[in-house]
């Protein structure tokens, strides 16, 4: 091999363990900018932030070319940088273009670098009910890059990736997109709680007492309806109150369980309130178990949430709506079974039938599955 | 009343923590002093090199070596900028009805590089079809295809690489597939006995990490070792050896190690996942850090719409998330996508994790088929930490 094919081989080889897998594919965070643009009415409270990398290279910020961009290179090329994005990103109404102006840069850091936070303000002819955007930064310069775009409009959000080959997109504003989302998630909510049995059968667990009243060793029918509803309002409430908190931890990533010790303890949680009712050791105050074990029943919901994903920008609506969904599902068995337990409270059935032998029987189903789920 | 307590003391000391390890975007801020630095600029990443590239407009002998540039730029730093950087000064090269074929062989690397691999593949059918005696597109065409898990067109893809190629480079190309098709044990002795006179730098060091990776798949580790030190001497910034060396340390529980082997490495991501592992069983401090920024950088994918990053993804799900089931998702979708040993070791491993190694059925049935050996595929679960 002569010195020539050498370095062909060498500048082929270079490529070809590049393409061995060995390319940074995963490194970096791709070339990335935010823009955050919140609408009332005529006018756009907006924010762009680009990363000092991408801004140099679409405006050059290294004043004296030493390699190193500083905040006063940056501070001397700011309007040049304001006079880039006017050219490069557009903002229209149905009626007419939108007039920029910029106010002055900050610096964000964030875990790929700084960026440059550039806010501004559109002022639109009228007031805005469809917004075409045109982001063509660094179009020609690195075509990877995108605009991240969260757009908010009557307390509506909704995102996007900008660039592209999608330089120019319309955004309709009035979409009934929130109604259907809050549906989505509403439904998702009642239907985890009716197909997922195990919530259920806790609740079950801790209601079938609430008629009752401990005597002497033995069950007794309530005597009348305000104790047997403020029994089942405090079970309902607690366990309410107590998923709600963990199911939103959950939901904002703050608390983190495995699923494993979740689904175990819940499992564990129903066997508690099962056994409780046939030897019973809490008898009056049921609605600690139910937010105690409630905490963790949370977690249970958080991992169906997970699955489906909350959107971006509208998270809190949507978790409010499966939680939402969640106690309709749950009051609506409670009202169905409830009022029939009150009405058969003082028969033999009940007391002696249903109370030892449908919760040993509840018991018995959690024991299997608590085993199932500990084992994996 | 006392467990109910305790649940919510426990839960607040969760709460915080988790809060206190979450990294959060700092609010907008105006630096002190105007010599503040916010940037170092690598080379390439300035914009006075414009010039260049609107050279690079009308002129190949230009546009081919800066592509080049940028990519070399993209696998040292793992800054993926670099390959859009090279993507613009291409872009004129390949389109139209007369591309360039070496144009068209960049365009594929860099579409493979983005786990667009019908993409590369169709590139590249499009630059063989104007040049069919391309090695750098066969070759090329082979790894793509290796990746893919189709053996039987990759050795093909080799054979036509080695009609123009130097034979010790071609026998690298051949002997790597024969390795993944059921011939680990010859292959292995091939690569071996393969004469090192006269290799260059690049070529040695792509020899020493297929023999380290093969080594891996025998289940013999302390050569393995050897091969992807001796690879890391000849050259420091392969990052994906360095990547399978920290593989191998955490096998073997040796998580001190990773520290030093991956320090300063931290923006390239695949090692700051490795890196983050090693933290997390040395209950490290830093642990916290890197277990955010790979989050931000896998929600900054996903918010681009793209999920490239699969295996990783699912790595990470699994052991530093410690989310067995979704790591599994993330690993089946992986599988759709890629077939390299290690996409069937991460669905493996997440399918054991959750006790049911059945749900990994895709790749276990691949591995069969092929006849794909690899020890670790066939080693103890690893026990959760």
């Amino acid at each position: 091999m002569n010195a020539m094919e050498k370095s062909w081989a060498a500048s082929m080889l270079v490529g070809a363990m590049l393409l061995g897998s060995a390319i940074p594919a995963q490194a970096h965070v791709a070339s990335n900018s935010f823009l955050t643009l919140r609408i009332d009415g005529a006018r756009i409270d907006g924010a762009l932030e680009l990363a000092v990398r991408d801004a140099e290279i679409a405006v050059g910020l290294d004043g004296n070319q030493d390699g190193v961009v500083t905040w006063g290179e940056v501070r001397a090329a700011q309007a040049e940088l304001a006079a880039y994005l006017g050219r490069h990103l557009e903002l229209a109404a149905t009626n007419g273009g939108c007039a920029l102006s910029f106010g002055a840069l900050r610096i964000n850091d964030r875990v790929d670098g700084n960026y440059l936070w550039q806010p501004f303000t559109a002022d639109c002819p009228a007031s805005i009910q469809r917004l075409s955007i045109t982001y063509r930064l660094l179009d020609e310069e690195d075509p990877s890059h995108r605009g991240l775009l969260t757009l908010t409009a009557q307390g509506v959000a909704q995102t996007a990736v900008l660039g592209g080959a999608h330089a120019v997109q319309v955004f309709d504003l009035e979409s009934p997109s929130r109604f259907k989302a809050f549906a989505e998630y509403f439904h998702a909510g009642v239907w985890h709680i009716w197909s997922g049995i195990d919530h259920l059968l806790f609740l079950l667990s801790l209601l079938l007492p609430a008629v009752l009243i401990r005597r002497n060793h033995h069950w007794a029918a309530v005597p009348e309806a305000a104790p047997a509803f403020l029994n089942i309002l405090k079970v309902v409430t607690a366990f309410t109150l107590a998923h709600s908190i963990t199911l939103s931890l959950a939901a904002f990533d703050i608390v983190r369980l495995p699923s494993r010790i979740t689904e175990s303890i819940i499992a564990a949680s129903i066997v508690v309130a099962a056994v409780n009712n046939v030897f019973p050791v809490v008898t009056e105050a049921r609605w600690r178990i139910a937010f105690a074990f409630g905490l963790l029943h949370g977690f249970g919901f958080a991992a169906v949430l997970s699955e489906m994903g909350l959107p971006q920008g509208a998270r809190l609506l949507s978790l409010l709506a499966f939680n939402l969904g969640v106690e309709a599902g749950q009051l609506a068995v409670v009202t169905a079974i409830m009022p029939l337990a009150y009405a058969l409270r003082a028969t033999h059935l009940y007391r002696r039938g249903l109370m030892p032998w449908g919760s040993t029987a509840i018991a018995g189903v959690a024991l299997v599955w608590l085993v199932q789920r500990a084992m994996g | 009343m006392r467990f109910a307590l305790c649940a919510v003391r426990s839960l607040v000391v969760l709460a915080l923590s988790g809060v206190l390890s979450t990294p959060l975007n700092a609010n907008p801020y105006l630096p002190a002093n105007d010599a503040d630095v916010l940037a170092t600029l690598p080379a390439g990443a300035h914009h006075e090199e414009l010039a260049a590239r609107r050279l690079a407009r009308g002129r190949l002998d230009v546009a081919i070596p800066l592509a080049q540039f940028y990519i070399g730029q993209a696998r040292a730093s793992g800054d993926l900028r670099f390959l859009g950087y090279a993507e613009a000064v291409l872009a004129p090269w390949v389109a139209g009805n007369t591309p360039v074929p070496a144009a068209l062989v960049l365009q594929a690397t860099l579409q493979q590089s983005r786990h667009e691999f019908a993409a590369a593949l169709a590139t590249l059918d499009r630059s063989l079809g104007a040049k069919s005696d391309d090695p750098q597109a066969w070759l090329t065409r082979a790894t793509v295809l290796r990746v893919l898990g189709r053996y039987a067109e990759a050795q093909a893809a080799c054979t036509q690489f080695m009609r123009w190629a130097d034979v010790g480079v071609g026998l690298i190309c051949r002997q790597s597939i024969e390795g993944m098709a059921g011939h680990l044990e010859s292959a292995y002795a091939a690569l071996k006995e393969l004469s090192t006179q006269g290799m260059m730098a690049a070529e040695l060091a792509w020899r020493e990490s297929e023999l380290g990776e093969m080594a891996v798949r025998l289940g013999r580790d302390a050569d393995a070792e050897r091969w992807f030190r001796e690879g890391l001497d000849v050259d420091p910034h392969d990052f994906y050896v360095r990547a399978a060396l920290a593989d191998l340390l955490l096998r073997q529980h040796r998580d001190a190690e990773i520290l030093p082997l991956l320090r300063g490495q931290e923006s390239i991501e695949p090692l700051l996942l490795r890196l983050a592992i090693a933290q997390r069983h040395l209950h490290d401090p830093n642990f916290a850090r890197s277990r955010g920024i790979l989050q931000a950088a896998f929600e900054a994918e996903a918010e681009r719409g793209e999920a490239v990053h699969r295996r990783e993804q699912a790595r990470f799900l699994l052991d530093v998330q410690d989310r067995p089931e979704e790591a599994l998702a993330a690993a089946l979708t992986n599988w759709t996508v890629q077939r390299e040993p290690d996409d069937a070791l991460i669905l493996v491993n997440a399918a054991r994790r959750i006790g049911d190694v059945q749900r990994a059925a895709p790749a276990l049935e691949f591995v069969r088929a092929r006849g794909l050996q690899d020890a670790r595929l066939a080693a103890a679960p690893e026990a959760p930490s």
